[in-house]
Formats: structure tokens, C-alpha cells, sequence
């Protein structure tokens, strides 16, 4: 009888440990007619699993060691000029991947030859090409150019031409280290679903002006198709603009 | 769902903190400087990047000082289910929050309550809310 319970729990535990292994489980992961993972639908943004919900940041044990010159650019000093110090309170764009990485729901919505991803926050939307073209020579933007590739059911986005601006939020936990990455940024997200509720997100920073080795998150996105019945919401940020940069008394006239 | 998805999924519907706002609170209003004032809501600005409404208050000589309070995103307000006809200009309120760095009559609101008893939280949750740890 002992030996009977015994052998009970070895098959539950090892259950338990194929459940948190989080490999990707084929049958539960919706696909679309050709056979791709299908990323459509709602989600949370990239966060680290098991954080609080809200801004995701890079740690920053995680950062490498610095090209030599890398660290200024890096730490962008701060002016005093809060155009120059929070461009976003100014409805400048966040850029990638701070954008994607703020608290907002994401919307996919994926065909054979394009993963649309809608952030809600300013409305961000990459058009993501999966047919197998390479990067354009374009003018470098604040959310860069992706390009899609799958290998395998790994749904792989490598993003360049980038305009030099804010890597992520980490400055409004410390005010004093505003993070900038340069315009050699290069950024590969790999995207698995590894079931119905989750794709596990890994995103890989090479800036070679700023440092020594590229380096890697690994985030996860849940679903959320509650979310699903009211859609995404509207937001211009120039619409009602009251207080830029903490002055509130120039922009409050005749309310 | 999975035990551990189930688990996220909980904790998320009831955590209120930390959704961040286009703007920084800590440049754009004063964590030291509470604010507390009971008044008649004037106008609702339902609008992005953050909802904005407006409360007649009467200081300690009767004059009436108009305030200004700012909110979370209208869309983060719905999906936690807080609708645009939560907040009605003629609603008598008790708006808590911190006052905005250059000193003017606007400040965050953080919490909002009706004279019936009913509290609506209207900040960004990034927004330091009064009484909060």
C-alpha cells in the first residue's frame, strides 16, 4: 500500500513539474489555417513574471559592461528643461521599446504576411512584415523598422534604424539615470506561445555604441480576451495636455 | 487556465497599483503637499492623455476658488469599470490628492468620494494616492 502511495506521488509530482516547465504545449496553442502560432487577440504588456503590474524596465544588473564613451550616452544628463528632461509629458513619442513595455493593453492581429501589434498608449501600432523581405534603408524613426521571421513556431522580430531617444521608463524610478539608447540600436524579440494563455517574450538589446554585448530579458505576455468585448480605447495625448512638463497655470485658461 | 495563470489573473484584478501615466506625477505634482477640499464638480474633461474635472470650493471667506484635478486615461478608467457618468458636474465631492509643483489650484485626484459614502479612485494608479502606503 505504501509503495502504491508512493508511486502516486512521483507521477503527481513529476506532473507538476512538466506543468511549470512552461514547454510549449502544441495542443493548446490556437494556430491559424497555415499552421502558424496565432498571436491574435489581447494581451498584457511584456512584463517580468511575477512583478506588479505595471512599466516594465531593464535591470540593470542585467546591463553590460560600456563601450568607452558608451556610459554618456547611455545617462543622458538631465537639463532642466522638461522638453529636453520628459519629452513624453509633452506628447513626444515613448519610441520602442519603452512604448510596449508601459502598462497599456496590446492588440495582435496576425495574417500570413503581417503580425499587426496595437499598443493602446498613444495608439502605437507596428506593422510587422512576415513575408520574408529585409529591412528598408530608411530614415531612423522612434519606434524603428520590424521585420518578421518565424523559425519553427518561434515568431522572431528584429527591429533597426532607430532615432537616438529614451530606452525605457526606468528614470521615473530614479530621476537622476534617464536610460538613452543610440541609433545603432538593434533589438530581436522572440515570441513563443507556449499556450493558450501565455507568450513567453524575450527580447535581446545590441547597441554597440553604448555597450560591449548585446544582452536579454525574458518577459512574458498574458492573455486577456476579456479585454476582447470593449476593444482598445482611443488615445491622443495632445487632446488635453494640461499640465506639460508641471506647468499647469499657462494651460488652464477659461476652463 | 493553469494554477499559476489563474493566480496572475487574480492578483491582477485586484492590484490598483502602479498603471503608469503619460506624464511623471513626481515632476508634475508634490507628494508632500496633500490636498483636501469638498466641493460641487463643475465640468468633467473625459479626455486623454488624462481626465481632468473641476470643483468649486469656497474658502475659509466664502470666496469660491475653482480646482483643477487630474486623473488616470479614460480607457483605463473603463476597463476598471469606472464609466464617463461617474463623475457628474453638480456632484457634491471630497477630492484627495497632491497639489501641483508651480503652485496653482490644480492637483492630482487621488481619491474621490460622494456625499453618499461611494469612492471613486480616478488617478493613474502611478499617482501617489492619500492615505496610501
Amino acid at each position: 500500500m505504501k509503495r502504491h502511495v508512493f508511486a502516486v506521488l512521483v507521477v503527481l509530482a513529476s506532473a507538476m513539474l512538466t506543468a511549470n516547465a512552461q514547454a510549449p504545449d502544441s495542443r493548446s496553442v490556437p494556430r491559424t489555417p497555415d499552421g502558424k502560432p496565432d498571436f491574435s487577440g489581447f494581451w498584457e504588456h511584456p512584463q517580468r513574471p511575477g512583478a506588479a503590474f505595471g512599466a516594465t524596465t531593464f535591470d540593470k544588473a542585467k546591463l553590460p559592461p560600456f563601450v568607452p564613451g558608451g556610459e554618456a550616452l547611455f545617462y543622458e544628463p538631465r537639463t532642466g528643461d522638461p522638453r529636453h528632461d520628459e519629452p513624453r509629458a509633452f506628447c513626444m513619442p515613448s519610441g520602442f521599446p519603452s512604448n510596449l513595455f508601459g502598462p497599456y493593453p496590446v492588440q495582435m492581429v496576425q495574417s500570413p504576411n503581417w503580425l499587426v501589434m496595437v499598443h493602446e498608449y498613444d495608439r502605437m501600432t507596428r506593422l510587422i512584415p512576415l513575408d520574408g523581405r529585409e529591412h528598408r534603408d530608411v530614415e531612423p524613426t522612434f519606434y524603428g523598422e520590424p521585420v518578421g521571421h518565424w523559425e519553427g513556431d518561434t515568431l522572431v522580430i528584429e527591429s533597426r534604424n532607430f532615432k537616438r531617444w529614451s530606452l525605457d521608463d526606468y528614470y521615473y524610478q530614479d530621476r537622476t539615470e534617464y536610460r538613452m539608447h543610440s541609433d545603432a540600436l538593434r533589438t530581436v524579440e522572440r515570441l513563443i506561445r507556449v499556450d493558450a494563455n501565455t507568450v513567453q517574450y524575450q527580447i535581446t538589446i545590441e547597441d554597440p555604441k553604448i555597450f560591449t554585448r548585446p544582452w536579454s530579458e525574458d518577459l512574458v505576455m498574458r492573455a486577456r480576451p476579456e479585454w476582447e468585448k470593449v476593444g482598445l480605447f482611443e488615445f491622443v495625448c495632445a487632446e488635453n495636455n494640461r499640465c506639460p512638463g508641471g506647468n499647469c497655470s499657462e494651460t488652464l485658461p477659461g476652463r | 487556465m493553469r494554477l499559476p495563470s489563474a493566480i496572475a489573473f487574480i492578483a491582477f484584478c485586484f492590484t490598483t497599483s502602479t498603471l503608469q501615466a503619460h506624464h511623471s506625477f513626481v515632476a508634475e505634482y508634490d507628494g508632500s503637499k496633500p490636498v483636501k477640499v469638498t466641493g460641487v464638480v463643475t465640468k468633467v474633461e473625459w479626455m486623454n492623455p488624462h481626465i481632468w474635472f473641476y470643483v468649486d470650493v469656497k474658502d475659509e471667506a466664502g470666496k469660491v476658488v475653482n480646482w483643477g484635478f487630474s486623473g488616470g486615461s479614460p480607457g483605463i478608467l473603463q476597463r476598471r469599470g469606472i464609466p464617463r457618468s461617474a463623475l457628474k458636474a453638480g456632484d457634491v465631492v471630497v477630492v484627495e490628492g497632491f497639489r501641483a509643483r508651480d503652485g496653482s489650484n490644480n492637483a492630482s485626484g487621488g481619491r474621490v468620494t460622494f456625499s453618499d459614502g461611494r469612492q471613486v479612485f480616478t488617478a493613474s494608479s502611478e499617482d501617489k494616492t492619500p492615505g496610501a502606503k
